[in-house]
């Protein structure tokens, strides 16, 4: 009897709940179609490779094949006929007419007349158009494994590198050792040859990162690279989405490229101190980043260690839907020597003092495209604007216009188009030496 | 010797009978009406108008199912049809939030059916039971798609394999989806409590595939700040920086390959991948998987991995035994990218440290 009473409540129970099964469950899911869904017990807690493998491999091999075709009105130079004016690379632009991304330019053929070795590497391809091998480079990076150390070496094969276009030649760009000693700070310290700690142009210095072919008129004096010792300290502000950094080095010779002073070697024996202060502002949007920087040491052309360099920078980018505007100001003051000075290039009779005031700004908009092997397009321009002069020589006054296109492929492959129009505002006749250059990168 | 969990079991078909008797006055199909109190055929001709009408047509068809499964499996049972009993319990056991009551009385009889009947079961082992307050399933699509005995019990299998290839990568982490081919693939329930770890600056798990709507938990565990963010439209997201022992959720709402990044560390990268159907997994290091509830159909088997440059798609067919053994090549044509971009799109050069 106790046992059939039991049984008519749990029947009574039961149905009870079965018909209001329906109302409860729509009362927990007030949508029950529309806001739950399947649970097929399939999550899983996800996947990372077997201890030690999380990480990239120890060692890495990388780079890029940079070819490039490329035009230059004129002879390639920027060196007027008819002009007589000596040292013939005093009174012009030589670094005008770029044509890739290491701004080594179509010719630096002064028709016999002499220069003095304020020259930039040339493809001597005059003014001729022409296909490019640009660059070959390879990066090679080594994590020694359970050590915050890294060793990174970029080897670069520059085919056409002397002024006749004849010759290839290897160069060790950057070649150093990483360490990070605390885990819990942004602390890194490098030695070896590494990149200059001047300005922002180094960090897009090379042309699988740059947004278009040529650099500035102003990277000659900011994206060097040096032997020395280096030391970069962040810290974070959550609060406020910011960072301040300070990036400091010392090093063999300042933030000149090669070919405007000797970088390997130290003539002097005093290194030369360069560094950066920078602010970041990292919102989910917008980024703002502010910097100055500057150079000071010994001329690395000369022997005579009183006879100074000295660089100011300032320097600002901002990221904003899609928008990048980088901008630079760089400030440039070096003594006059009293001996012959020592460059990349060769030995040179003359050391003037030298200055230089410039600034340019770049404006590049990147639109993102999922459509098969396209993956964004970019469209840039340029404005740039130098002013210098050697002690006792004509000032010159230079800007430049350029416009270009850059077309990501795949992923791993990089088309630009570019058209550079360089104007000799004062100080030099004019001369037809605008570019148009185009480079097709592939990333490995 | 009829057992006590037998006696429990009257009194079960005997609630649902009077509950199921009072129902088919209205709603049963003619069929049914003029035949016996069994019916085979779903969806319920209930007329659905509104979200409400279908959340009590759901209910409806999920008590008439389990009703004919436990009482048909009692009819075989009685006429000493064991196999038929076995199956048709077993279909029931495997039903998503079934009444433990129901669980506890039917499984032994259906164990004591299958060993009268002689033989091991001939599905997969039932799944865990679902959240309470997970609805199952609609009945409908899966009832009229597939074969007599899934219609009639939603029977669930599983689909496994092997992945090999994934380049020097290997398979591990590959994310392996189900949709429905020519049909309507369920919404999957968002997954809980999934979190993804910094720790010595590397995501970890380094890749996670969760069904849309999923929430995870970003977790810092270095003693340095850290920033997760994504470019990956579009579920493009940025937690800001955040220092150790603190989490930030985000939630995923499209289905995609999701990128993550930090700011500030430009070595770290990992995957969340969103699926949008129940019917997924990820590979095991081996490249072993198994995505286990899936109702037999037809349907489109995707991969997803980081090293392949493309998705991989191919149809399979899920019989009533499920799909075991399928071995599959994964490209690994896609290269690790050299420079990891900051949050504004920009390529950092890692070997400079920031």
């Amino acid at each position: 009897m106790m046992r059939a009473r039991g049984a008519a409540r749990y029947t009574l129970a039961l149905g009870f709940g079965l018909l209001l099964a329906p109302f409860a469950a729509r009362a927990q899911q007030p949508a029950a179609a529309d806001d739950s869904g399947v649970d097929a017990d399939n999550a899983g807690d996800g996947y990372t490779p077997a201890e030690g493998s999380a990480s990239p491999p120890a060692f890495q091999v990388s780079g890029y094949v940079d070819l490039g075709f490329a035009h230059a009105q004129g002879d390639g130079t920027s060196f007027p006929a008819g002009d007589t004016r000596l040292p013939a690379d005093y009174g012009v632009d030589t670094f005008a007419t770029a044509v890739n991304s290491r701004g080594d330019v179509a010719s630096t053929d002064a028709g016999g007349r002499f220069v003095n070795g304020f020259l930039p590497r040339s493809v001597g391809i005059g003014g001729h158009a022409s296909p490019l091998v640009n660059v070959v480079d390879f990066d090679l990076r080594y994590n020694v494994p359970a050590a915050p150390l890294m060793f990174f070496s970029r080897l670069q094969l520059l085919p056409r590198f002397t002024g006749t276009g004849d010759d290839t030649r290897p160069l060790l760009e950057q070649a150093f050792a990483r360490w990070v000693p605390f885990d819990a700070q942004e602390l890194a310290l490098s030695v070896g040859k590494f990149d200059s700690v001047v300005g922002i142009e180094y960090l897009d210095n090379e042309s699988n990162i740059r947004i278009g072919v040529t650099p500035s008129l102003l990277a000659r004096y900011t994206t060097g690279q040096s032997l020395g010792a280096k030391a970069f300290y962040r810290v974070q502000i959550p609060a406020a989405w910011s960072a301040v950094s300070l990036n400091l080095a010392a090093t063999t010779s300042g933030s000149f490229v090669e070919s405007l002073q000797m970088p390997d070697v130290s003539l002097t024996g005093v290194p030369v101190g360069s560094g950066r202060l920078g602010y970041e502002l990292n919102l989910p949007r917008f980024q703002l980043k502010l910097g100055g920087s500057g150079v000071y040491g010994p001329r690395n052309d000369q022997q005579d260690r009183q006879v100074l360099q000295r660089v100011l920078d300032g320097d600002l980018r901002i990221a904003v839907a899609g928008l990048y505007l980088n901008a630079e100001y760089v400030h440039v003051d070096e003594d006059e020597g009293h001996t012959p000075k020592f460059t990349s290039l060769g030995v040179y009779q003359l050391v003037s003092a030298f200055h230089e005031r410039g600034y340019y700004a770049q404006l590049a908009y990147g639109l993102a495209i999922d459509a098969g092997a396209l993956h964004k397009i970019t469209i840039y321009g340029r404005y740039e604007r130098r002013h210098a002069w050697f002690q006792g020589f004509t000032p010159l006054l230079v800007d430049r216009i350029t416009g270009g296109l850059r077309v990501d492929l795949w992923e791993s492959v990089i088309v630009k188009g570019e058209v550079l129009i360089n104007r000799e505002l004062a100080g030099s006749p004019s001369v037809p030496n605008n570019v148009q250059t185009l480079s097709v990168v592939y990333s490995f | 010797m009829r057992s006590r969990p037998f006696r429990r079991l009257v009194f079960i078909v005997g609630s649902v009978s009077m509950l199921a008797a009072g129902a088919s006055a209205h709603a049963a199909p003619a069929s049914q009406r003029t035949g016996g109190w069994l019916g085979e055929e779903l969806p319920l001709p209930l007329a659905v108008r509104t979200p409400q009408d279908l959340a009590v047509k759901q209910v409806a068809e999920r008590q008439y199912l389990i009703f004919n499964l436990l009482a048909g499996g009692k009819l075989a049972w009685d006429a000493g049809d064991w196999a038929t009993a076995a199956n048709k319990w077993e279909a029931l056991l495997r039903l998503p939030a079934l009444d433990p009551e129901i669980d506890r009385v039917i499984r032994p009889l259906a164990h004591e059916a299958r060993a009268k009947a002689g033989g091991a079961p001939v599905a997969e082992t039932a799944p865990a039971p679902a959240p309470s307050t997970t609805v199952p399933a609609p009945a409908t699509a899966a009832a009229t798609e597939t074969s007599p005995a899934a219609r009639e019990a939603r029977i669930t299998v599983a689909v496994s394999g092997t992945l090999s290839g994934g380049g020097s990568q290997g398979p591990g982490g590959a994310v392996i989806w189900l949709k429905r081919h020519g049909g309507e693939t369920p919404r999957p329930a968002p997954a809980k409590g999934k979190v993804i770890d910094q720790r010595n600056k590397s995501f970890m798990p380094h890749v996670l595939a969760v069904p849309v709507g999923s929430k995870v938990d970003f977790r810092n565990e270095d003693a340095i700040f850290h920033n997760v963010f994504s470019l990956s439209k579009p579920n493009d997201f940025d937690t800001g920086l955040y220092r150790q022992g603190a989490s930030y959720s985000q939630v995923f709402k499209k289905a995609g390959p999701v990128q993550l990044l930090c700011n500030i560390h430009s070595s770290m990268l990992g995957y969340v991948y969103v699926v949008d159907t129940p019917y997924y997994t990820q590979a095991d290091g081996s490249g072993a998987f198994m995505i286990k509830g899936v109702p037999p159909g037809e349907y489109d088997l995707s991969i997803w991995h980081e090293g392949a440059s493309k998705e991989l798609h191919q149809r399979v067919t899920v019989g009533a035994d499920g799909v075991r053994g399928l071995e599959i090549k994964v490209a690994g044509d896609r290269r690790s990218p050299s420079f990891l971009p900051d949050k504004s799109g920009k390529p950092r050069q890692t070997q400079l440290g920031y």
